[in-house]
């Protein structure tokens, strides 16, 4: 099988990947790019261990061609924080509790942060919704809930101050 | 005033795992690696009449392909304390790598190792296998019957058709009539009989092994396994290969377990050795989710039967229970859970005539194994739902009928450790405050079809798996030549926060700054034995010998200073890695050069040779006191030029000590639908003493969604060839976030005495009630028996349309 | 699974590559269910033909009461978009209902349509407001009705994406007195498949039914028209008992299969018409407000 060449943007940088035809997105980030720490849970787009951002949505990384991404902005939890800093999501799952096994953790971080790079305001039905698509066997979502809502306070303080984003 | 216990440390993994650069063993690889892929039974049971592999072989990428006619056949158990059990239940070693013979749709056939998961998923579709199919059973009853196929040997079964190993009897022993006296003294007496369906731990990461064997017969296995010491042994014992050879570890953490994998990760283990063996390559073999759900140990269905017997005042006097468990093909714990769900539910209340008769039962479905709760959570349903029965006849509030009854600290009984402890009055307390109790009985006051209930439902558990399994712990902590200091216990932290909780202990123990202490864990290269995380035993056990390790460690360094300092040992002590004298402790203290010391002094002047020249690396402590101390890298660093380090050992055997738990929930079932809906729950635990609470709190929590699931919608239905139904996460329902409640969490501290700093088990707690809550919540919202789980909106509406 | 991944620019390229490819190049759009359908091996292609860069199909459009709906429009467009939820909003509720974010940000509504599962979550709505598909192949262009696009099987269109292509659905707007909902019964509230599920469309004059039109699913291979209970309400009074005496009759269309994983045909059977005269409520509010 003749391989492609598919170019994309990764976490700020840009990326081109030479790689079977029919390779997934997950497999290419995981494989080619030896980028780990997006999961695989179940390849059926049920779970969400996979999620990535997407041009600023979250997507099931399981379930997308990786051909799809030609040109695209993708970000992956390798890219959320900055330069070894923390991002505010990330702080806040550790300090409220929110992190057990961890193999949920990426794509939940990713689900929370596509739904706060878009919305500083979430209320409780949409931090909900953001998250309802990756599914927590250790936790319960209760701190999760917890380490989201933090962020939020956390972000839009920063912002008051005049912060970074 | 503790430093570390009872503190929310933040977990040590935290930023590893919320960058995802922490690894795990599906993110492994090696150089070289190929890719394993095993084929599987399409028949609940059939005799393997002949395979042939010749055209799998072909393939190109592939490089092996194995079965039960070219791997060793020596029988195993893939779970840990069976293959290491005491000796009153003789260990049931019913296992092979490759069955011999098919016991269920998904046993391990064969498998192949090639250079891609496609070629070797390829390459299985090429191997033909010729079945001679048998009849299945698939039920308790069905299986038990007379005429019913034996699925082992007969030789393995001999206490009836297929009943696993031994049966279990509470109290052991040809019955007396001392129950049936006690039922006569009853004025009351309830019998039932409860159902549970399958349930499965769907941890998020699937089971997966990297196995490399080196040409000179070594074996280093990554994988997922919660017990990385007992694989170790099983393997050992499934290859013949001295275990000294052997390496198991997780790289470092393990996404979720629940039960899944105490031992072997599935097959996944053995099928990687034995790959690795045949292509002299390293190979990794990682399940699919739908492997997971079909050929992984699932929870044990059940049916278990309640007779309760109570005055009219509420005292009860006497209990008869039984359990029946659907144990699966294969053992794996199938022998000693059905021991666990008499055990646990017999002891929550305090009766005086009591009988517990149970065992587990073959049948062609996936093998039933541990599941967080291990046999609990069924006994706990069923009586439960009893005692709410009992309550409503004997009209009684059923949380007071239960406070009546529930047994006490101090309470004699027939557990082999004392009842060292209970909170659960005051569990009961914060639950019924916290679901607005009072209100029960009073909530459905209009016509509507919205009916609301509460239900209320206590339990209790284990601190670890002493005296029913084997047992034990060791741990060692060496300081290292700066001062700082490596904690070493070979435990798997697969979420539970066990690398966090037990570097607290020893923190404590030892009084070493926290950034200054690290955890080796895990890998069985460089940590002693222990018996692995399971049974609730983390914190409890392992940290008792973490605790001990520590303070060993610790009496060697004021042993040491003490010398220096010439004052006795029992006059020191060691806080923020300072030792310093007791009367200090809590002050601050003048941090000066041990070599001044007077001690120190003496030894330098009565050397026979001048002292080794003392380089100025040692950090300078600034704190200020009227008495002198000296910093641990100080001591460690004097010792490290003299040729000494400290290391304590712990080597624990643990006693054990009951946790307690209360929940409680609040419901809303439309009556038009069936469909209930969890509108509150209440937790409270008495864990003793939370090492680090907001890490307990996650283990309530997590406990009370899972317990949402077994409650409502998770179950594994079979169809009439045999086959799994629910395969996937899109046909099985595990709750989602839009399906939490509000939870109310409740860590009650207690006084227990046998564990480190007063903790005792947490881990599976948080699953043994929820369950039992919210049936009891559902039969007082619509006034029907509820006796089957899950309580799905089809069940509740026949409940709802036969009442 | 395939060899070739292809981006035509526009609706004809697409069309000429699926025509010369003897049946072996398929349309691709959000591809969340085809690509699970690939991997279990119901499709065998060489190529996928992707068809995010047509512009003119990320369009949702109101043109003489018609929204025109084009065939890259995500579920998250249409849950989210404010003119679907005022003027169709049974279909905003669908697609809002639709498995996860992750999924609706990707999935599309046409897609949902084309892969004709009985449930559908926006297949379902689409039909009770009466919308219809344009379906472009090189033999021209066609409209059909939803139900039309459904095959006799399980889980069969009659639309071939080897080569046509659906470029557009157009939606009915509601006018003046006109409502809708979607009712859904699921064993969670995200990431399921709906056990069964309901969209109402109605047309009020006043206090009296103008005309009703109520989608069902999964109660037979593809969506269903509770006909015997929209004749019932055709002409009839808004009252309670009025709707819940035709609620009962969408029973006559009901065929719903044994399922151990969605539920018995019995149950379904028994509790569909209190979900569709939930929906018929909801959608007689809807007109009213």
């Amino acid at each position: 099988m003749k391989k492609i060449t598919v170019n994309f943007t990764l976490n700020g940088d840009a990326v081109e990947v030479s790689c079977e035809p029919d390779k997934m997105l997950v497999d290419v980030l995981r494989e080619n790019l030896f980028l780990t720490g997006t999961k695989i849970g179940c390849r059926e787009g049920e779970c969400g261990a996979c999620t990535v951002i997407i041009n600023g949505d979250a997507v099931n990384s399981c379930l997308i061609p990786a051909a799809k991404v030609m040109g695209k902005e993708i970000q992956t939890i390798e890219g959320v924080a900055d330069k070894g800093k923390l991002h505010p999501i990330q702080a806040a799952f550790i300090e409220k509790g929110a992190v057990q096994c961890g193999f949920c953790a990426p794509g939940i971080i990713m689900s929370a942060k596509a739904l706060l790079d878009k919305n500083r305001t979430p209320d409780r039905g949409e931090i909900r919704e953001a998250i309802a698509g990756n599914i927590c066997r250790c936790t319960g979502y209760v701190k999760i809930e917890d380490a989201i809502r933090h962020a939020v306070r956390v972000l839009n303080e920063k912002s008051a101050r005049g912060g970074e984003k | 005033m503790m430093k570390f216990i009872g503190k929310n440390m933040d977990r040590l993994d935290g930023v590893d795992k919320v960058t995802g650069a922490g690894t795990f063993a599906t993110d492994i690889t090696a150089p070289g690696m190929l890719y394993g892929k095993i084929l599987r039974s399409p028949h609940p049971h059939a005799r393997i009449v002949k395979i042939d592999t010749s055209e799998a072989e072909k393939l190109p990428g592939v490089k092996a392909v194995i079965h039960h006619g070219n791997v060793p056949n020596n029988p195993f158990n893939t779970a840990a304390p069976m293959y290491t059990t005491v000796p009153y239940l003789k260990p049931v070693l019913d296992q092979l790598i490759f069955c011999e013979k098919a016991r269920y749709v998904g046993d391990e056939v064969a498998a192949v190792a090639a250079t891609s998961e496609k070629i070797a998923e390829a390459a299985c579709k090429l191997i033909k296998v010729e079945y001679e199919v048998l009849p299945a059973v698939l039920g308790i009853e069905e299986a038990m019957a007379a005429d019913a196929p034996d699925i082992h040997p007969p030789e393995i079964t001999p206490e009836g058709k297929n009943i696993v190993a031994e049966i279990i009897r509470i109290p052991p022993g040809p019955p007396s009539d001392a129950l049936q006296k006690g039922f006569d003294e009853a004025d009351v007496i309830i019998e039932e009989e409860f159902r549970t369906n399958v349930q499965k731990q769907c941890q998020m990461e699937n089971m997966a092994a990297l196995a490399i064997v080196k040409p000179d017969g070594s074996i280093t296995v990554h994988c997922t396994t919660q017990t990385p010491h007992p694989t170790k042994a099983i393997l050992a014992k499934a290859f013949g290969v001295p275990a000294s050879k052997i390496r198991v570890t997780n790289p470092p953490y393990v996404g979720g377990g629940f039960g899944s994998r105490i031992g072997l990760s599935g097959k996944s283990e053995v099928v990687a050795v034995a790959l690795s063996m045949a292509t002299k390559k390293p190979v990794k073999v990682v399940y699919t989710r739908k492997e997971d759900f079909t050929a992984t140990d699932t929870r044990h269905a059940s049916i278990v039967n309640v007779k309760l017997g109570a005055k009219k005042d509420g005292t009860f006097v006497a209990l008869d229970l039984k359990g029946y468990t659907n144990t699966g093909a294969y053992c794996t714990f199938g022998a000693e859970l059905p021991g666990v769900l008499g055990a646990m539910t017999l002891a929550i209340y305090n009766i005086p005539a009591i009988r517990y008769y149970g065992h587990s039962v073959y049948t062609n479905r996936t093998p039933a194994g541990a599941m967080r709760g291990f046999g609990n959570p069924q006994g706990n349903f069923a009586l439960e739902r009893v005692v709410d029965m009992m309550a409503e006849k004997l009209g009684m509030d059923a949380k007071e009928l239960r406070e009546k009854n529930i047994a006490k600290a101090g309470d004699p009984w027939f557990l082999p450790y004392p009842c060292s402890s209970s909170e659960l009055a005051e569990c009961i307390r914060k639950c019924a405050k916290s679901i607005g109790w009072e209100r029960r009985g009073n909530l459905n006051k209009d016509s509507s079809h919205i009916k609301r209930g509460l239900g209320m439902a206590v339990g209790t558990h284990v601190s670890n798996a002493w005296p029913f399994c084997v047992d034990y712990d060791n741990a060692y902590v060496a300081i290292q030549s700066d001062g700082s200091v490596n904690l070493s216990v070979g435990c798997c932290d697969m979420g539970t926060g066990i690398s966090t909780s037990l570097p607290q202990v020893c923190a404590e123990a030892l009084g070493v700054k926290w950034e200054d202490l690290t955890i080796t864990f895990a890998d069985t290269a460089s940590t002693p034995f222990t018996i692995g995380n399971h049974a609730s035993r983390g914190a409890y056990a392992q940290g008792t010998a973490v605790k001990a390790a520590a303070e060993d460690a610790k009496q060697q360094v004021l042993d040491y200073a003490a010398r220096l300092f010439k004052v006795s040992p029992e006059a020191l002590t060691i806080e923020d890695s300072i030792i310093k004298p007791v009367e200090a402790k809590d002050k601050g203290v003048t941090v000066v050069d041990p070599t001044t010391l007077p001690g120190a002094i003496e030894e330098a002047a009565a050397a026979p040779v001048p002292p080794p020249r003392d380089h100025k690396i040692v950090k300078p402590v600034n704190t200020q006191g009227p008495q002198k101390g000296i910093s641990l890298e100080g001591l460690a660093y004097y010792a490290h030029i003299r040729n000494k380090q400290f290391i304590g050992v712990g080597r624990t055997i643990p006693p054990n000590a009951p946790p307690w738990h209360c929940v409680a929930a609040e419901v809303e079932v439309d009556t038009k639908l069936g469909t209930v809906e969890v509108i509150k729950m209440a937790a409270a635990h008495d864990v003793g003493t939370a090492i680090n609470p907001k890490i307990v709190e996650g283990q309530i929590e997590g406990g009370v969604v899972q317990g949402i699931g077994y409650a409502l919608s998770e179950e594994i239905l079979y169809d009439s060839k045999g086959r799994q139904a629910h395969t996937s996460f899109s046909a099985y329902m595990v709750p989602t976030a839009e399906d939490v409640p509000e939870i109310d969490t409740f860590i009650v501290e207690g006084s227990d005495q046998s564990g480190p700093y007063g903790a005792k088990g947490a881990g599976e707690c948080g699953l043994v009630c929820p369950a039992s809550a919210i049936a009891n919540a559902v039969a007082n919202a619509l006034d029907v028996k509820v006796n089957e789980l899950p309580m799905t909106a089809e069940r509740v509406y026949e409940l709802i349309n036969n009442h | 699974m395939w060899q070739k991944y292809l981006f035509p620019e526009d609706v004809k390229e697409a069309v000429s590559i699926l025509s010369s490819s003897n049946g072996l190049a398929r349309v691709i759009a959000g591809g969340t269910d085809l690509m699970l359908d690939i991997e279990g091996g119901r499709h065998v292609i060489e190529k996928l033909v992707d068809l995010s860069r047509i512009e003119e199909l990320d369009q949702i459009r109101e043109e003489n009461g018609i929204i025109k709906i084009g065939a890259n429009v995500t579920c998250t467009k249409v849950a989210t978009s404010e003119l679907i939820q005022r003027k169709a909003p049974a279909l905003s509720q669908g697609a809002r209902k639709l498995g996860s974010k992750q999924i609706r940000n990707i999935a599309t509504i046409v897609g949902n349509v084309v892969r004709a599962q009985p449930a559908a979550d926006t297949a379902v709505p689409l039909v009770a407001l009466g919308a219809v598909v344009e379906v472009v192949s090189a033999n021209g262009t066609r409209t059909m009705k939803i139900l039309d696009t459904y095959g006799a099987g399980f889980a069969e269109s009659n639309i071939d994406s080897t080569s046509e292509l659906v470029t557009f659905l157009y939606v009915p707007a509601h006018g003046e007195q006109e409502g809708s909902a979607y009712v859904r019964l699921d064993k969670r509230k995200a990431l399921s498949l709906p056990v069964l599920n309901v969209a109402c469309k109605i047309s009020l004059a006043g206090e009296t039914i103008k005309a009703a039109s109520i989608a069902m699913g999964p109660v037979g291979p593809g969506p269903r028209r509770a006909v015997d209970a929209e004749n019932a309400l055709a002409g009839s009074n808004t009252s309670a008992e009025n709707i819940h005496s035709a609620a009962q009759l969408v029973r006559n269309q009901c065929d719903p299969r044994n399922s151990l994983v969605r539920g018995s045909k019995r149950y379904r059977v028994a509790v569909i018409s209190e979900l569709a005269e939930r929906a018929i409520l909801q959608a007689v509010a809807c007109a009213k407000a």
